[in-house]
């Protein structure tokens, strides 16, 4: 076999999986080449023009403090940036910020490119090569061969991937692009279990005619909170978003045409994430309400296209057309891109081991998409460690584990490798049993000493972050030690924003745990209030500060209850043999192939009764050699 | 797995010994116990059989087989209830020849275990089977029968999924932020808490008269010598006698009996005769007079009631145990009814252990531990000492989400007690389980249930 060119890594995908993947692995030494069928595509936002969201913009913070790229690319061309749950706990509040679509991408090749020992190829790769079970390269459609000793796929949703707008529907990746049908069936043949998925987009609208004064002005935050740990403050110029709504003459002529749409008519087999609904489902399975959302979000500052948000349809492009010149304010507005449905494939993630790679084939790595998940930062965190193994595994050398009570990046994963996916597959803050240590602002905390060592994170960063660490821990002990007396200037202040009796004096680590007393506050009881560059700090050391006892009884209990997870199941261990399971369970059983009691435990399906069989088995087995 | 089998009548002799075998090889096992490879059993169908395996001269006995069929047996697995004569030496060589065949001596509650194993039963309900063996009285049976019909489970069911109404609530605001949903409204939700609360708080109290139903309350007959103490302890044990037998942990003792008042289960021990005799065994007794006291849910203080009131050396305070004083030998006629004070007693009752006057107003004085709830048909009652903890802790746990959400903190704290709570209730039905608990449940057991 020979090869036109030989590389470490191949990333197969220039979206944002692939982006972090190729970029992560080149940086960690490995030779990359990241082969999509559009160089100018590289980093496209193919939905929603926005990075972060709760949960999301966790996701985010982690693949940063890593020594991911996404963070910093959002930072360079965000142009609504909100704080999301500024009400609410430190633990649940995620950075959302809306991007320049068309910048975006240019940043992200941009980075790419200046990525020493990182390879753009342009070309469509339609077979992997495998020598027995081990990758060996892959095939393109022009003939050529690359060969390399690791493989991550990202393709995102070009898999088979076939567009649905009203009667019609055709293969596409995108709109606009193809769609890759000879890899997606290189993965079947390869006797691959592969799914099928939908999911949606809006419309989008000519800027120019849209009477604007009917929508209801939303303002980025004053003081935007960047996704990048390296990011001191946004410098380009903001853009307001607007909110309106539908209206019940628009959810009669949805629901009077319903038959048009081919999710109702059956057209669509894939199915769809249950929190991205189409307009039509919004109608259908929530009749009673009279209006819905919709946020018009514009899509950069060189451009009139506008983003509906809140829209997402598969209806035939006339129909969509009026239905959206029902909406008030959008009378006279012009669709400049149509929305749609697309189905694409997926290949089941229980076959991938805690590194991404697949179990059958030794160097094939999937990422993003293909998964089953959605949405970029789902897919750039899974891209990004796929990439870090990739490398590891071309040059010999130990995987990495990402924990879930480390990461959410840890939970995703674990989540898909262990439950499956029946939907696509998002983020929430309550998938994560430990959200109160997961947060965004400790991101650094978490991550960056093993992005450190992994040899992903620059000196800049490093010293940046160790002289963060710093500043929190002497604040830390600051706060402790500073007590409000009632003698001081500041007690009847202080007094009057809990609103209720201090005592005789009490330390400002005690009144920050009270519901109310913000980072503000307590700044200025400090002996040294900081500048508004420091709040940061301030509101890092009280989260700590606030969830520190919570933390503390959830590990007793937890401790208590899950005290057999350590518990370990033998390699060769018969699961079949045990009765109590069904058939089922043993199947899953068999494929998920757990390690540990706590990993059998979190395996889909999996009993009550069945574990206690298993719990039982396991006990007596470890009693009695 | 292995095939277990066990006896799961009560031993010693009886007309009929009941042999149950339950695992793979059951069948297989059978066949070889009647000497007859042909043999076919078919379940819902009783088969009478001589139990000769092949070799053998004479048969052991003659049985009755009835055949279950996996997965509709008690275990779950192919099962065989071999019945025969009730004579100890048949039913151990029956016993020993299916090991020799095969099959392995159950551990205590083996059976059940598997039932579990194998979804039959939850974990309340297994509970709820040990129970109901272990009744002593009509009302403690009758608990564990609505236990045994999945009764707490449907409560716990029912609280589970208003908890889960609320975490979805919470959970929706703090996520979907962006989205039109409803403003949370804390007022009605901080409601909704407390009385979550109150139903696990009130659930977990029934333990109080529930326990008693299960152990049984026990009442020690105390004073000194002569007072009629044991006329008394006989005359109650005459009327109240209940079929039972022995208690299990304790030696033998004729000073201790079960009885049943109104359905009621009462363990009466008697003090008599602890302090009639010489130095050294009068130690003794004082002991074990000072234990009975000790142990006692209820202490009946006997008094002479004929003699002049005097100094009564009446017992050492019993630190909090519910104490009557009962006045005996109201037939005689130099009885005084007198009205001193009397702090540390519940209640001063007249009675003659001779005629049996009084007697019914002790009775009722005696269950009256059990409060309102009247044997035959009560609530729902939790009579187990894990179950009522899991309550208690779940219903501080949803008492304190309240309590945060009050304090005006955000959803991911309010949340925290009622994720606990709803793992806490799960602990109960056994859709979480540790090693520990199912031991703990099982050794218990007797073989072969």
């Amino acid at each position: 076999m020979s090869f036109d060119e030989v590389f470490n890594v191949i990333v197969i995908g220039g979206g944002h999986a692939g982006c972090e993947a190729a970029s992560a692995s080149a940086r960690l030494g490995a030779s990359t080449a990241l082969v999509t069928m559009n160089l100018d595509l590289i980093g496209q936002m193919s939905c929603n023009p926005a990075i972060g969201g709760i949960a999301k913009g966790h996701l985010v913070r982690e693949i940063d403090a890593l020594g991911g790229i996404m963070g910093r690319v959002a930072d360079r061309t965000g142009i609504h940036f909100r704080l999301l749950n500024r009400s609410r706990g430190p633990a649940v509040q995620s950075p959302r910020a809306q991007s320049d679509r068309a910048q975006y991408r240019k940043e992200m090749r941009l980075t790419l490119e200046n990525t020493p020992g990182l390879h753009l190829r342009q070309g469509t790769v339609v077979d992997l090569i495998l020598d027995r079970n081990e990758i060996r390269g892959v095939e393109l459609l022009d003939g050529r061969k690359l060969g390399a000793r690791s493989v991550v796929i990202a393709t995102g949703t070009f898999l088979n991937g076939q567009i649905h707008t009203g009667p019609k529907s055709y293969s596409a990746g995108r709109a606009g692009e193809p769609a890759s049908i000879e890899l997606a069936e290189a993965l079947k043949r390869l006797g691959l279990p592969v799914g099928r998925l939908k999911t949606g987009t809006p419309p989008r609208l000519d800027g120019r005619t849209i009477d604007w004064a009917a929508f209801e002005v939303q303002r980025p935050d004053k003081e935007a909170v960047p996704f990048s740990f390296g990011t001191d403050d946004i410098q380009q110029e903001q853009l307001d978003c607007y909110l309106g709504y539908t209206t019940s003459e628009v959810h009669r002529v949805i629901r009077q045409n319903l038959n048009c749409s081919p999710l109702y008519s059956g057209k669509i087999t894939g199915v769809g994430p249950r929190y991205c609904p189409s307009i039509e489902d919004k109608v259908v399975k929530f009749a009673s309400k009279d209006r819905h959302q919709l946020f018009l979000e514009p899509e950069g500052h060189d451009t009139n296209e506008v983003y509906l948000n809140g829209f997402s349809t598969s209806l035939p492009v006339e129909l969509q057309q009026d239905l959206v010149r029902l909406v008030p304010g959008l009378g006279k507005s012009q669709i400049i891109r149509p929305g749609y449905a697309i189905e694409y494939d997926f290949v089941d993630p229980r076959e991938l081991g805690t590194d991404l790679q697949t179990r059958r084939f030794r160097g094939l790595f999937h990422a993003g998409q293909i998964n089953g998940t959605t949405g970029y930062e789902e897919a750039a965190c899974q891209g990004l460690i796929a990439g870090i193994n990739a490398a590891l595994s071309a040059q010999g050398r130990k995987s990495l584990r990402i924990r879930r009570d480390q990461s959410y990046i840890g939970v995703l994963i674990d989540d898909l490798i262990s439950q499956g996916v029946d939907e696509p597959y998002r983020v929430f803050t309550s998938r994560a049993e430990n959200r109160l240590m997961l947060r965004f602002d400790n991101a650094d905390a978490r991550l960056r000493p093993l992005g450190r060592e992994l040899g992903l994170v620059a000196n800049r960063d490093w010293d940046r972050f160790e002289a963060r660490k710093d500043r929190i821990s002497e604040l830390r002990r600051v706060i402790k030690e500073t007590r409000v007396r009632r003698s001081d200037a500041s007690y009847a202040a202080a007094s009057l924003a809990v609103g209720f009796n201090l005592g005789d004096s009490i330390s400002l680590e005690q009144l920050s745990k009270r519901a109310g007393v913000g980072a503000d506050l307590i700044n200025s009881l400090l002996p040294q209030p900081l500048e508004s560059s420091g709040m940061r700090d301030v509101q890092s050391v009280l989260a700590d500060v606030l969830y520190e006892g919570y933390i503390e009884n959830h590990k007793t209990q937890t401790e208590r209850l899950y005290h057999h997870d350590a518990l370990r199941i033998p390699d060769d261990y018969d699961f079949r043999g045990l009765g109590g399971l069904s058939s089922e369970m043993v199947e899953r059983l068999e494929r998920a192939q757990p390690e540990t009691f706590g990993d059998a435990r979190r395996v889909a399906g999996m009993t009550s009764a069945g574990l206690s069989a298993l719990l039982v088995n396991l006990t007596v087995a470890n009693a009695s050699p | 797995m292995d095939t277990i089998v066990a006896l799961s009548t009560a031993p010693g002799r009886s007309a009929i010994g009941v042999i149950r075998i339950s695992g793979p090889r059951t069948t297989e096992i059978v066949k070889t116990l009647v000497g007859d490879q042909e043999l076919t059993l078919k379940p819902g169908q009783v088969v009478v059989r001589n139990l000769q395996p092949d070799g053998e001269a004479v048969a052991l006995d003659q049985a009755v087989l009835s055949y279950f069929a996996a997965p509709h047996s008690y275990t779950g697995e192919a099962v065989v209830e071999i019945s025969c004569h009730g004579s100890p030496v048949i039913l151990r060589q029956v016993i020993d020849y299916v090991l020799v065949f095969g099959g392995r001596l159950a551990e205590p509650g083996e059976f059940t275990l598997r039932a579990l194993g194998n979804g039959k039963l939850n974990l309340s309900q297994a509970i709820a089977v040990r129970d109901l063996i272990a009744a002593r009285s009509d009302a403690a049976a009758k608990q564990a029968v609505r236990q045994l019909k999945g009764e707490l489970s449907q409560r716990m069911h029912e609280t589970q999924e208003r908890l889960i109404q609320a975490i979805v609530i919470l959970e929706s605001a703090l996520e979907f932020v962006e989205d039109d949903l409803p403003e949370v409204e804390k007022e009605k939700l901080h409601d909704s808490l407390l009385e979550i609360a109150g139903n696990l708080a009130g659930l977990a109290q029934t333990f109080g008269v529930g326990h008693l139903l299960r152990d049984g309350l026990r009442v020690t007959i105390a004073g000194r010598p002569n007072v009629g103490k044991s006329s008394l302890f006989n005359a109650l044990v005459r009327s109240n006698r209940a079929i039972v037998t022995d208690i299990p942990g304790t030696t033998r003792d004729s000073l201790t009996e079960s009885i049943s008042i109104n359905g009621f289960p009462v363990t009466l021990t008697d003090t008599a005769g602890l302090r009639e005799s010489s130095d050294q065994i009068e130690r003794l007794g004082v002991g074990r007079t000072h234990q009975a006291i000790a142990d006692a849910d209820l202490v009946l203080l006997i008094v002479d009631g004929s003699l002049p009131a005097e100094d009564r050396n009446l017992e050492p305070d019993s630190n909090g145990t519910r104490r009557l004083l009962v006045r005996n030998k109201m037939d005689l006629p130099s009885f005084r009814s007198e009205n001193t004070e009397r702090k540390s007693f519940e209640k001063v009752i007249d009675v003659s252990a001779m005629t049996g006057a009084g007697l019914d107003e002790l009775r009722a004085a005696i269950i009256s531990s059990f409060g309102d709830c009247h044997a035959a048909d009560s609530g729902l009652l939790i009579t187990d000492a894990r179950q009522h903890d899991l309550l208690r802790r779940a219903a501080d746990e949803v008492t304190s989400s309240a309590e945060i959400l009050q304090q005006g903190h955000s959803e991911e704290l309010i949340v925290l007690g009622l994720h606990n709570a709803l793992r806490l209730i799960g602990d109960i039905t056994g859709e979480t389980t540790t090693e520990d608990i199912l031991s703990e449940i099982f050794s218990t057991f007797c073989i072969g249930k």
